[in-house]
């Protein structure tokens, strides 16, 4: 009976809406304004006249609480808890300070908060008078700006600290004695704060590790290594934004703690990171593994302190996502392989990645990630390109005859880099048993002793070097056609772009044959060239060393055409001067025939 | 005149089959490896007609060896086992083409349906049919598919080696096919053998039995 709704027809009466708080009153008959949603209250009169006194006392009696009540909610929180504690000169700068928002800017636009947190302030070591550091700042006097910048400004303050604390004090702790004595070490409150200094060892058991980490580290901090200068300072966003959000520094930095820090003494910057990026095999130690197998681990171990360590390809507190890794704008391998990743981006591959394929490779997927692995110039990349395209070899056969051969001996890449680029002949020099290339030591050896060495292999040192290799052991000398420079491999085209004509290859004047290089390998794993004379591919000499090795049309034997034109002049040669001696001696048998 | 029954139907098809085989085969055979002199088609039509006519020529070969073999007719390439016999017999074939037929003499040797050879072609065509067309279309086969053959290739010396076999097999057989025909235009006329190959009949004159 006290209930009703909007858009009804109600008697007379006071109705209280319970939604928007509007009194409605009625005489006679009214519709209830507003829609069903809306409840409305009817105030009975004899109730509003019972309650209206005992409401209105209650009211009256409730209001200087509620006062009080937004008082203490509004007024600074700290004045009123700490002030009884704080000295009146403190508590008059705060009257302003404790208000959170004021800030201060220099003339370099840099800024600093003038927010004093109170409770903070009395809970801190130093709860003197605020004059007593701010010097230049009385009841008085409130001098304007006056710093050319934030650093400058805290410097100051910093130089408050030394009034009281002595130099004896400061260097007790060697530690302590490094940091301040830094060219660039940060001002006091860079560490210790400002309105809440603690002492350290407070503030050690107060901080994480990481905080305490950051506490210095978030300041701009330098280190100089012989000369060279880096970087110290780690901006705590980089960890946030990280996949290493939710480890701490001492996790990777494990010979650090509060308690230790100690200073490695190293030669370069370049030996610093490489020393850092030993921490990440604790945990990726399956990754490690693979890198050890890496040409870039391979180029570390011959000295070449340029090849990448995991920091060099994934940073080292903004480590990012692997998906990262995988885009054309986070693809790491380009910060050195700049021009090889600009001709990617031209390719096939390239243009697909860019425009929105997700599934098209990147650097990483031909090379492997972290077992990254060198082209080698003399052999395909067929699995590789394989894995990816599988049904090739059927795409293939409709057109190519003896598809596994070419597939074996011609790279994917010598037909699907546009012809502009050179190709060569590589004659691989392999183990019998092993299937390995052969060490260029073992060659080069045996080509100084026929002194061959720094000229093209000629044909007949070809079949020496052969012969020679063959005493001691049993090797296969391949041959197969890829790109002289195996760098434009990744000039990879669309396929209706790809040399399709047999002619390419097949014929006797064609470019392909005009390099020609024996390929071994280096200590290191990595293929490395030797030039040879391109007549020993269709001299005489390569019949045996090179018996697995023809290109109809390019590579025969040339001795057999000089023998096929005397062979066929000879077959032409019976008939003439047999048909001459016949119609010479026409006339005998003719003498004969009459006898 | 006496018409002779020389060639039966079987052996005449084989043989304008095996004509135009060659005649295909030794012209793309050319272009194939020859691509830098010559250019009546390309590359892989050459391939494609080339690999073609080798198949046609294979299926002939077995029409030619079925034939000879199921007819019991093989002996005529089977030269005398006779050394002696052999040996004269080739000597007086060999006068005559390097003397007799200068002066008159008549041919040694009469062509019947079962000695359609004299001694030198007995030589000759013993090897052709059944040790060069066969290693021939041996080495045809392994070049068709090397991948498959790989091994076989390996065995015989390399795919270098087995090319060059093949190619010195097709410069023999083309010196020879010059020989060949001149010697198809000695009969009684100079079309008489070739006409005996189109008709199976040869004609022989009366006088020369």
């Amino acid at each position: 009976m006290f209930t009703h709704f909007g858009g009804r027809t109600v008697g007379k009466g006071i109705y209280w809406n319970l939604t928007s708080g509007e009194r409605v009153d009625v005489d006679g008959t009214a519709v209830l304004p507003g829609t069903s949603d809306e409840r409305y209250l009817k105030l009975p009169n004899a109730g509003i006249c019972i309650a209206g006194p005992f409401a209105g006392l209650l009211f009256t009696f409730v209001i200087p609480f509620l006062c009080l009540f937004v008082m203490l909610m509004l007024l600074p929180r700290t004045v009123l808890a700490t002030g009884a504690s704080l000295s009146e000169e403190a508590q008059t700068c705060l009257s302003c300070h404790a208000t959170p928002g004021m800030t201060m800017t220099f003339k370099d636009k840099t800024t600093v908060d003038l927010h004093v947190d109170a409770g903070n302030f009395k809970g801190s070591v130093h709860t003197f008078d605020c004059t007593a550091c701010h010097s230049d700042v009385s009841l008085d006097t409130h001098p304007a700006t006056q710093y050319a910048s934030r650093q400058q400004f805290l410097l100051h303050l910093a130089s408050a600290c030394r009034t009281c604390h002595a130099e004896e004090q400061l260097m007790a702790n060697p530690q302590h004695g490094r940091a301040i004595t830094r060219a660039n070490a940060p001002p006091c409150s860079g560490c210790h704060g400002s309105h809440s200094i603690t002492k350290v060892p407070t503030k050690q058991e107060k901080f994480s590790t990481t905080q305490y980490c950051l506490a210095c580290h978030t300041q701009q901090l330098s280190k100089s290594i012989k000369g060279e200068t880096v970087s110290l300072t780690v901006n705590e966003d980089w960890i946030k934004n990280s996949v290493h959000r939710d480890h701490g520094c001492v996790d990777c930095h494990t010979t650090y703690s509060k308690a230790s820090h100690p200073h490695p003494a190293y030669g370069s910057i370049r030996e610093l990171s490489l020393a850092a990026s030993e921490t990440c095999k604790r945990c990726h130690f399956d990754k490690a593994v693979q890198h050890t197998g890496s040409i870039h681990a391979k180029l570390l171990s011959e000295g070449d302190q340029r090849a990448p360590v995991c920091a060099d390809c994934h940073g080292s507190h903004e480590v990012g996502p692997k998906a990262l890794a995988e885009t054309i704008g986070g693809q790491p391998c380009q910060k050195c392989h700049q021009e090889i990743f600009g001709a990617y981006k031209g390719s096939v591959h390239g243009m697909a990645k860019e425009g929105g394929k997700g599934h098209a490779p990147l650097c990483s997927s031909c090379h492997y990630a972290h077992d990254v692995k060198p082209a080698m110039a003399s052999r395909s990349p067929r699995e590789v390109c394989m894995g990816c395209h599988p049904d090739v070899t059927t795409a293939h056969q409709k057109w190519l005859p003896n598809t596994e051969a070419h597939f074996d001996a011609v790279a994917c890449t010598a037909c699907h880099v546009p012809g502009d680029y050179k190709r060569s002949i590589y004659l691989r020099i392999t183990d019998g048993s092993s299937g390995m290339l052969l060490s260029d030591t073992v060659v080069r050896k045996l080509l100084e002793a026929g002194q061959a060495v720094g000229k093209n292999i000629e044909p007949n040192e070809l079949w020496k070097l052969y012969r020679n290799l063959n005493e001691e052991r049993t090797v296969t000398m391949a041959g197969t056609v890829g790109l002289k420079d195996h760098r434009h491999a990744h000039f990879l085209a669309p396929k209706d772009r790809a040399i399709r004509q047999c002619e390419w290859c097949h014929s006797g004047n064609s470019s392909f044959f005009q390099s020609v290089a024996v390929a071994v390998a280096r200590p290191d794993g990595r293929e490395t060239m030797i030039d040879v004379d391109p007549a020993a591919l269709s001299s005489l000499y390569a019949m045996v060393p090179l018996n697995q090795f023809y290109v109809l049309g390019s590579t025969r034997v040339r001795a057999m055409d000089y023998l096929g034109a005397a062979m066929i002049l000879g077959g032409m040669a019976v008939p003439i001067a047999h048909g001459t001696l016949r119609m010479l001696t026409a006339r005998l048998r003719r003498a004969r025939q009459r006898h | 005149m006496k018409k002779i029954y020389l060639h039966a139907l079987p052996v005449r098809v084989w043989h304008w089959v095996n004509a135009l085989s060659f005649f295909v085969l030794i012209g793309t055979g050319a272009q194939i490896r020859y691509r830098d002199v010559l250019n009546w088609m390309s590359f892989q039509s050459a391939v494609d007609i080339h690999n073609f006519f080798g198949f046609l020529l294979i299926g002939n070969f077995a029409v030619w060896a079925a034939y000879y073999l199921l007819s019991h007719k093989l002996k005529v390439y089977i030269p005398d086992p006779n050394l002696k016999n052999f040996i004269l017999g080739t000597l007086r074939q060999a006068r005559y083409y390097g003397y007799g037929i200068f002066v008159g003499e008549p041919n040694p040797h009469h062509a019947t349906p079962d000695s359609k050879f004299n001694p030198m072609q007995q030589v000759a065509y013993f090897n052709i049919m059944l040790l060069l067309i066969p290693l021939q279309i041996a080495t045809g086969i392994l070049m068709w598919d090397i991948k498959r053959f790989a091994a076989i290739i390996a065995f015989a010396g390399g795919i270098k080696f087995v090319d060059s076999v093949h190619v010195f097999l097709t410069l023999f057989f083309t010196a020879f096919l010059f020989v060949h025909v001149y010697l198809a235009t000695l009969g009684h006329t100079w079309s008489e053998h070739i006409k005996a190959m189109f008709t199976g009949y040869e004609e022989e004159p009366e006088s020369a039995h």
